[in-house]
């Protein structure tokens, strides 16, 4: 959708990609043929002959076959051509890696490895790739290719990537055998005949009649419904044809579609993904761990690649993004999965080979005026879509990740991504990311992100335009919004001078964090005649309040997807009557203008079609808003350099859209505002914005809270936090009321109000169902709050209760010690001799214990002899001696009893 | 392709405490596959080293072995050849060319491997190949004081075997190769 808009294809800096996606694919359905174009394997130019394909093909078999001799040869062969070359060298025992035997075990290492990973490779569709051939196939593939790039070496992940595109072969193969069944007669041999076949197709005609009649009669009656004549035959059985002659150049080597070189076929496609062809998205590079350059950035190229991705997300979700680094969870943790294997996990074989198709089309050339330090990724057009593609999955997964409270979760359905997605809406959005990622990356995502990266640097506009009066080179911090100035001050020129004000040259914005809302804030001081600052702030308020709302949406689902629409509706509306009401001249008296005008049109349908999509699924509102936005800024932007009268048009669509959003905005930062004014009476922190996120609100709770209880210590802990929980809940409940009463009275004033359109009213109706939604939050927390009071008075009880309960505890162990004391104090010692008698005596027993205690104490424990360890050590050794007694008398007696009777 | 490590004649600890060094370093495990060894190792622990250089040890009785449970000959088959093991010096006179053949004979083996004199000797006999690997460390016989420690390894692929011979001579391991095929029809005799 996005391709057919000239925003994309009109971009100076891309003209190949441009090529390659309006016009369709030479061998769209042969697509082992195609991806081999697209990697850079075969030649990509359309003027390429089918004899340079197959010469190139038979150059990469040939080089393949040699390769192959000498890296995987066995040691017994070697010692037959060089015969003794140096034993004491070249054993089997030799520790020399060079050996050719170091070799030897080196790759039975490697090999082991390979195919423990091969075992497990796509077990699900066990039957193609776990047969013994495949199997040696991707093992040598890969052997090789480790070979070939020790630096590199074999990483889990390689096998993935390499098993499609061996299917994708497998499965061309298959349809040139169907094909050849179907089509017997075209595939004979035909030694001269094919070489003249383009020119002279008269006389292969009549070759294939003659030889027809002549091989069986019958045989040409089953076939008469078929083409006679190969050129009558569809192209693609056409092309097939022509790849597969046996005659042709190269002859038998230069077949296209071969089983017996698919191996070879297989080889130069890995090592051109791998290796990028020189262009600026290597796989191979996902895999190293060491950094691309290692200069200016430390980390592995996968790992900025990730935070790349993530740099994407926070301009075009931020909340998003922020919520996924509050929870802890590194872009590089799913990440790695996902690029490594170009997402070959994530999705089924078949879904995958449609999304590899559109991420080989994109071209792979480095974009020359890219700025050095920026993320590589993004230094390709096939880069940016691989990323765009990692966004938009993320971006699937957008309600569910905003729901996981711990990073686990998150972890979770970012790694385990569902299988039965809509692949065609996930590229679609891939595709309008794309350009975002491409042109937005580099200009507006300059804000440092996590800190890791030094990208501190300010990065310069991707796409420099000839006419750009500012070197895109040039290091000055300021250079993204001077440049826009720049093109807003030479569009304003061509239009009109009447809507500039003179006084709006405002000193370009040092900051560089705000992205594409400051770009436009800065355009809206141009437009309004009364650009106060006050106003522009609300502006972003206005638009930082719908992002917000969008999260609540997401976390209530309560007004969920046809809002998200009807957000869309009067927006295009908007910006329609807008356009119609600054600039009569536009629908109805210039003809040509017209019909740019229904290009316009158009456009915007795609957009609202785009957007519809990305509401229907979720509410999406702010994304969709920014893609929307900043390509049509792109637009604008680009299309000023070659047509100018266009430009005006499209301006004007863009000054309605602005004047809309600003319109939007303030109608939120009028509530916002209204808002405050009532909170601040009562506490300023629970405004409206932070109450709208639950989460937030909470903490702010919680940090009101502790507050208190850190300044009121003591006693009255207890009670102050009751206190203040209480208050807490009255001015929630004041802040709702207080609100509420502010909705209503706008919501009347709106409904008054002659001049306001019917737009600004299913706006207004639309930001009280919203404020409502915040109301019942607000509600939610304040029921919390009071439960919160109740579970405070319960604790607070509890904890008296307990105190008392332990106080009765305590009494009544020593009541019944007594009474059992007294129970047996009334017993009576036996009989006893006199003198024993008296010893039993209860006082006379416990004094001795004391006395006895009382001198064991003086002698040994005041004195602090170790004497008492040496107690207690022979004590139990005579305690266990005692026990064992018994055993060692029966022992002994058995032994006695055995020396008695000799022997056993 | 298979890779057997033939040796014997440790007589650890009594004539010699262990390997050479220069030895134990080209014997790291995951190379070989099968270890042969004709006898006297003497000791448990020699054995256990063995097995941790490859689990697939074989080994027969030699007369100083403490542990007696070696079989006194053993034979197996590694791809296309039959081995056999002996320590040798139940046959007389000791390493006598005619007197391991007929052993060999009596085992029906391609390759016989024996020990018990401490001299590697190799020969090609009636299509067959008798080897005796010498002692590992250099342990002194009862007929011979100087020896130098030998092993061999042994390279089977197919039909082709390429026996290594790995000598220490004055501190430098010698390496030497004989190549040996065997005709596919059975040994006319």
């Amino acid at each position: 959708m996005f391709d057919d808009m000239p925003a994309v294809s009109s971009r100076p800096e891309l003209p190949v990609k441009s090529a390659t996606l309006d016009v369709t694919p030479r061998f769209k359905d042969l697509r082992s043929v195609q991806w081999r174009i697209d990697l850079g394997v075969l030649p990509s130019s359309p003027s390429a002959s089918t004899d340079d394909l197959r010469r190139v093909t038979a150059d990469y078999r040939r080089r393949y076959a040699s390769l192959r001799r000498r890296l995987l040869s066995d040691p017994h062969t070697f010692k037959d051509g060089s015969n003794m070359p140096d034993l004491a060298m070249d054993n089997p025992l030799s520790q020399n890696p060079e050996s050719s035997w170091g070799r030897f075990f080196r790759n039975a290492e490697l090999e082991k490895m390979v195919c423990q990973d091969l075992l497990r490779l796509y077990p699900e569709d066990g039957s193609y790739f776990q047969t013994p051939g495949c199997q040696g196939m991707l093992r040598r593939i890969l052997l090789m290719w480790c070979l070939r790039h020790p630096q590199n070496g074999y990483r889990q992940g390689m096998h993935e990537l390499l098993a499609p595109l061996i299917y994708v072969l497998q499965v061309d193969i298959n349809r040139l055998c169907e094909v050849r069944e179907l089509y017997e007669e075209h595939f004979t041999d035909k030694f001269d005949e094919l070489s003249v076949h383009e020119s002279d197709l008269t006389y292969n005609f009549d070759y294939k009649k003659f030889s027809k009649s002549m091989d069986s009669p019958s045989k040409s009656n089953e076939n008469a419904r078929k083409a006679t004549s190969l050129s009558d035959l569809d192209t693609d059985v056409q092309q097939i044809v022509l790849l597969s002659d046996p005659y042709g150049a190269e002859s038998e080597l230069g077949i296209l579609l071969s089983e017996k070189f698919m191996e070879h076929d297989a080889y130069s496609m890995f090592e051109a993904l791998m290796s990028g062809a020189n262009g600026s998205v290597a796989m191979a590079d996902f895999f190293s761990h060491l950094p691309a350059d290692g200069t200016n950035n430390s980390s592995p190229p996968v790992i900025e690649a990730s935070t790349a991705l993530y740099h994407l997300l926070s301009v075009v979700d931020s909340p998003l993004h922020s919520h996924l680094n509050e929870l802890g969870v590194e872009p590089q943790y799913f990440c790695l999965r996902w690029l490594r294997v170009l997402f070959g996990r994530e999705f089924k074989l078949v879904d995958l080979m449609v999304i590899w198709d559109e991420i080989f089309a994109r071209d792979n050339s480095k974009i020359e005026s890219r700025d050095p330090d920026g993320f590589a990724i993004f230094g390709s057009a096939r880069g940016a879509f691989i990323a765009a593609m990692a966004l938009s999955m993320i971006l699937y997964l957008r309600p569910s990740l905003l729901g996981a409270e711990i990073a686990t979760s998150a972890l979770q359905r970012l790694l385990n991504f569902p299988q039965n997605v809509d692949l065609k809406k996930l590229i679609r959005r891939a595709k309008s990311l794309q350009v975002l990622a491409l042109n937005a990356a580099s200009t507006l995502m300059a804000h440092p992100l996590t800190g890791e990266l030094d990208h501190r640097k300010p990065n310069v506009r991707g796409h420099s335009m000839s006419s750009d009066s500012l070197s895109p080179k040039s290091p000055l911090s300021l250079v993204p919004d001077s440049y826009w100035e720049e093109k807003w001050r030479v569009l304003h020129k061509e239009e009109e001078g009447l809507r500039r004000t003179g006084s709006e040259k405002r000193a370009p914005i040092p900051s560089k964090k705000k992205g594409w809302t400051e770009k436009i804030r800065a355009s809206l001081t141009r437009t309004e005649s009364d650009p106060s600052p006050a106003q522009t702030k609300n502006v972003r308020k206005g638009l930082r309040a719908t992002v917000r709302r969008s999260l609540l949406e997401d976390l209530s689902r309560q007004l969920g997807s046809d809002e998200g629409i009807e957000d869309i509706i009067p927006q295009d509306k908007c910006s329609n009557e807008n356009t119609s009401s600054q600039d009569s001249s536009w629908v109805s008296s210039d003809t040509s203008s017209f019909l740019n005008g229904a290009v316009d049109a158009e456009k915007l349908n795609a957009i609202y079609d785009d957007s519809e999509n990305y509401a229907s699924g979720e509410s999406r509102v702010p994304i969709s808003d920014v893609t929307v936005d900043s390509s049509l800024i792109m637009a604008l932007n680009d299309n000023c350099i070659d047509k100018e009268e266009k430009n005006v048009k499209d301006q004007k669509l863009l000054l309605g859209k602005l004047q809309w959003l600003w319109r939007f905005g303030r109608g939120h930062a009028s509530e916002e505002t209204s808002d405050k004014g009532g909170v601040t009476m009562e506490d300023p922190k629970p405004s409206y914005p932070e109450a709208n996120q639950n989460i937030e609100t909470e903490s702010s709770v919680m940090d009101e809270t502790h507050k208190p209880c850190h300044s009121g210590k003591g006693d009255g802990q207890d009670l102050n936090m009751m206190g203040t929980f209480k208050n807490l809940g009255q001015s929630m409940l004041e802040h709702i009321q207080v609100i509420e009463t502010a909705f209503q009275f706008q919501q009347e004033r709106a409904q008054v109000g002659p001049l306001e359109s019917f737009s600004k009213n299913v706006l207004v109706g639309k930001g009280q169902v919203t404020a409502v939604a915040a109301l019942k939050e607000l509600r939610k927390i304040s029921n919390l709050l009071s439960e919160m009071t109740v579970v405070a008075l319960t604790h607070k009880f509890l904890r008296e209760t307990e105190g008392r309960v332990r106080v009765c505890t305590e009494e009544n162990s020593e009541m019944a010690m007594r009474q059992f004391y007294n129970e047996i104090r009334g017993m009576k010692v036996k009989d006893l001799p006199s003198h024993l008698k008296l010893m039993c005596s209860q006082d006379y027993v416990k004094k001795s214990i004391q006395r006895g205690l009382d001198n064991y104490h003086a002698k040994y424990i005041q004195t602090s002899s170790v004497d008492p360890l040496f107690h207690v050590c022979f004590g139990g050794m005579v305690f266990s001696y005692l026990v064992a007694l018994p055993e060692e008398r029966r022992h002994l007696e058995h032994q006695q009893h055995a020396k008695e009777h000799g022997g056993h | 392709m298979v890779l057997v490590l033939a040796l014997g004649d440790l007589h650890i600890p009594h004539r010699a405490a262990d390997l050479p060094a220069k030895f134990k370093s080209m014997l790291v495990p995951g190379k070989i596959q099968h270890i042969i060894c004709t006898g006297n190792l003497c000791i448990k622990e020699v054995r256990d080293y063995l097995r941790t250089l490859c689990p697939d040890l074989h080994v027969t009785q030699g007369e100083y072995d403490e542990d007696t449970r070696y079989p006194e000959t053993k034979t197996l088959t590694i791809g296309q050849f039959k081995l056999g093991i002996c320590h040798g010096h139940q046959v007389m006179p000791w390493g006598d060319l005619d007197s391991l053949a007929m052993l060999q004979r009596q085992l029906d083996v391609d390759i016989l491997v024996t020990g018990h004199t401490h001299q590697f000797t190799a020969y090609k006999h009636e299509g067959g190949v008798v080897i005796n690997p010498g002692s590992a460390t250099g342990a002194h016989s009862s007929v011979t004081y100087d020896v130098n420690p030998s092993f061999v390894l042994m390279d089977i692929d197919g039909l082709r075997v390429v026996v290594y011979v790995y000598e220490l001579i004055d501190g430098e391991v010698k390496v030497d190769k004989i190549d040996f095929k065997k005709s596919t029809a059975p040994p006319s005799h």
